[in-house]
């Protein structure tokens, strides 16, 4: 079919621990050989020195909007996104419109994206039905039709007994179950981190012990049924030192991640009322910004993500009590992690791109996120020293919300490779 | 003191204009908009005081200082005293003035953006903006021509209620600023945009300030303003030179936060006999409407000689039209550019 080369670039694949200047050579959309120096015929050769190729990143949690909410976003534009950012798998939230609680939304997103053949979409299910918390979903039928997991992201059961019966179920069917923890009752109509910032912008605040809380009682019940867990954009004190507790008292059956602006951004972007700051979980203070990037530092983490959610301009401009929560990130996703935690010395560039390829694989349960010889031929090549200003406007998300609007960041996808083909590349 | 009831034709010792344009010389407010006290420099404070000062010896004389200028009130939350202070404050320096309550079309789906951009069609130099949500104000400013003027927004500010709080303190301690005064603040601080202007305002003239309220009326780090937290009134009321009484804001959601008005009008409702632990000298006030007998018991309220809140009301005109007069006429020919962000 087709070949492709890679020369003379800085390979970075944790799963082989290989952090050193490579050749790749990938054929048929699979990798054949990584090593010094590889002479073979290829019908494409790049040049990748003085870049670094690893494996395409994985996000856990990304919102398509699509069926449902085409305008603000389909599959096709957030492949586009993703392969700007050099992502090359997702995982598609279910709160798309119907609600990802059947088979039928389950198999139109695995075909639409097939179709489109751009990235890899693993679309999640829903818990309960039309994400109410009121009665499960059907779970085993989700799994069968595709779904690699299930999740009610967006919101969280808040019914504990329902909850259990949940994880439980989902032990006995052998799907991963992913919350988004969030204590309803704490959070009321809480639009910010609850804080002294708040107190300034007099908006009412949702207190971090609404998630400690959540995380600490999923936790909880994922040791009582012993589910697979994972928990979703992890952003508190309490939320980290719950998960580093469990982890520490050798509970193996939970994964926690990270939402990159938890870890580069506080709650201070929310002055000036900027509506692309408004987000779930909000924008915490600076010492939770700290002791986020300590739970990294110390794997407490296993995974960095977007949350990406992308909204139309208008439910941007309302006033910040009202505007709609999230903001978009594929496109810059490797930027911030390069920006704030590599640049910033915290962790190793090896260790970042271990939590957005190898570890949301392993989470996963997929066969992605490493360049072992015989591996799907997924790769990015990234120029991290590339210095850039974001402009939602020249990206290629359908949605402009971007809180990384305006700043300036390092490091950004050269090429996106996605079953060996060439998906994406900065000059094109 | 009540204000004393000049005949409002009684002829003018001075020519006023001559007299503000003198008090005045040529200065300009830093600020196009105000939606918070934050952006009150000391310099524009003691312009704005200085010439509301003026303005209130000149009562209801009719300028026409702004004569040929527009403002419209712009009321997304309804208000009658607030909005007749500004649009009379308006009048009086001989502006078109014309005011909308209930003013954004949310019953046909119009957005406030699209609301104030079609009253900036309209070439006022001002538009007066209440809301219900914080921060409404200030996203405006950024889309519109005319100038903004918060008269209150959710939870946050009401930077001209702050600006005639502190003419107010000002004019009773005959003082510069506040420096070894204390001013208590009583009350529901959590809801209160007085209180975040007040605040603002008082830390600017260097008063020490403390506030005493149920934990519940609280607001997370609210410390950070550099003020002294109670929960026993008695205590913060001690040696105080100022009490300043909050409404409780049962409209704004306050109803779960206290058991009843009768319990906490018991725990904190000013009384004469919590307003005696004050200073002798110190003075009462309440950025009305007042809640007889829930924050200040009812003989406080007009009657009592501490009582400085029919002065306040007053003094809002002075500072409104000192305000606007800054805003609307600048002397030094800058233009605001709006940054549509
Ligand atoms: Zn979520």
């Amino acid at each position: 079919m087709s070949a492709l080369l890679i020369k003379n670039g800085h390979v970075i694949d944790p799963a082989n621990g290989i952090d050193r200047q490579q050749d790749i050579f990938v054929r048929d959309g699979k990798i054949v050989e990584v090593g010094k120096a590889i002479r073979a015929k290829a019908d494409q050769t790049i040049d990748a020195n003085g870049l670094t190729v690893t494996p395409g990143l994985i996000d856990l949690q990304v919102h398509v909007r699509e069926p449902g909410r085409e305008d603000r976003e389909t599959i096709e534009t957030a492949s586009r996104a993703a392969l700007a950012g050099g992502v090359t798998s997702i995982v598609a939230m279910p709160n798309s419109t119907p609600a990802a609680d059947n088979q039928t939304v389950i198999e139109f997103v695995i075909k639409r994206a097939r179709d489109l053949d751009l990235i890899n979409v693993y679309p999640s299910g829903a818990i309960t039905t039309g994400q109410q918390g009121l009665k499960l979903a059907e779970i085993n039928e989700l799994k069968n039709a595709g779904a690699i997991a299930i999740t009610d992201d967006g919101v969280d059961v808040q019914n504990e007994g329902l909850l259990r019966r949940a994880m439980e179920y989902a032990k006995t069917c052998g799907i991963l179950l992913m919350s988004h923890c969030e204590t309803d009752d704490l959070t009321r109509e809480g639009v910010m981190h609850e804080g002294w910032v708040s107190t300034q912008l007099g908006l009412p605040g949702t207190p971090a012990i609404s998630e400690d809380y959540a995380v600490r009682k999923n936790i909880m019940l994922a040791q009582l049924t012993g589910a697979r867990l994972h928990l979703l954009h992890n952003s508190s004190i309490g939320a980290t030192q719950a998960i580093r507790e469990a982890k520490k008292g050798g509970y193996r059956n939970i994964t926690a991640e990270v939402a990159v602006q938890h870890f580069s951004l506080t709650d201070e972007e929310c002055f000036g009322y900027n509506t692309n700051a408004k987000m779930y979980p909000p924008l915490r203070s600076r010492e939770h910004v700290e002791a986020i990037i300590k739970g990294i530092k110390d794997d407490t983490f296993d995974a960095f993500t977007t949350d990406h959610a992308p909204h139309i301009e208008p439910d941007k401009l309302e006033p910040f009590q009202h505007a709609a929560f999230g903001s978009i990130g594929l496109e810059t996703s490797f930027a911030v992690m390069n920006t704030y935690l590599v640049k910033k010395k915290h962790i190793s560039l090896r260790k970042g791109i271990s939590k957005m390829t190898t570890e949301p694989a392993k989470i996963l349960g997929v066969k992605k996120g490493t360049l072992s010889e015989g591996a799907d031929a997924d790769i990015a090549i990234f120029d991290t020293g590339h210095r850039w200003v974001v402009d939602s406007s020249k990206g290629h998300s359908k949605a402009k919300n971007c809180i990384f609007e305006g700043k300036a960041l390092v490091g950004r996808a050269a090429y996106t490779i996605k079953g060996g083909k060439v998906k994406y590349s900065l000059k094109a | 003191m009540p204000a004393q009831n000049v005949g409002i034709c009684a002829p003018m010792r001075t020519d006023p204009v001559k007299e503000l344009t003198k008090v005045r010389a040529g200065r300009d407010v830093s600020f196009f908009d105000l939606y918070s006290m934050d952006q009150v420099s000391a310099k524009d404070l003691d312009l704005i005081i200085a010439l509301a000062r003026r303005f209130r010896e000149y009562r209801t004389h009719k300028f026409s200082l702004s004569a040929g200028c527009s403002l419209i009130n712009a009321f997304f939350e309804n208000s009658t005293r607030t909005m007749a202070s500004f649009d009379l404050s308006g009048k009086h320096l001989g502006m078109d003035t014309t005011s909308l309550s209930g003013a954004n079309s949310t019953s046909k789906g119009e957005s406030y953006l699209d609301t104030a951009l079609t009253l900036d069609a309209y070439n006022p130099k001002i538009i007066v903006i209440r809301a219900r949500e914080s921060g409404v104000p200030e996203m405006l400013a950024r889309h519109v021509n005319a100038s903004i003027v918060n008269a209150g927004d959710g939870w946050h500010e009401h930077p001209t209620q702050g600006l005639l709080d502190a003419l107010t303190i000002l004019d009773h301690f005959k003082a510069r600023d506040l420096s070894g005064k204390t001013v208590t603040i009583v009350g529901d601080i959590l809801h209160s945009r007085v209180f975040g202007s007040l605040v603002r305002a008082l830390k600017k003239l260097k008063a020490k300030v403390r506030i005493a309220a149920p934990q519940t009326f609280l607001p997370a780090g609210v410390e950070n303003f550099g003020v002294k937290t109670y929960y026993n009134v008695e205590e913060a009321l001690t040696g105080a030179d100022v009490v300043y009484a909050l409404r409780v804001q049962e409209e704004r959601g306050a109803g779960g936060f206290i058991p009843t008005l009768r319990e906490y009008s018991k725990m904190y409702g000013i009384s004469r006999k919590r307003m005696n632990l004050a200073n002798k000298t110190a003075i009462l006030m309440h950025p009305g409407p007042v809640r007889r007998d829930v924050d200040v018991h009812s003989a406080l309220v007009t009657v009592d000689e501490q009582s400085h809140i029919t002065k306040q009301v007053e003094n809002g005109m002075a500072v409104r039209k000192a305000l606007i007069w800054l805003l609307a006429n600048r002397m030094d020919g800058k233009r605001k550019e709006p940054t549509r962000k």
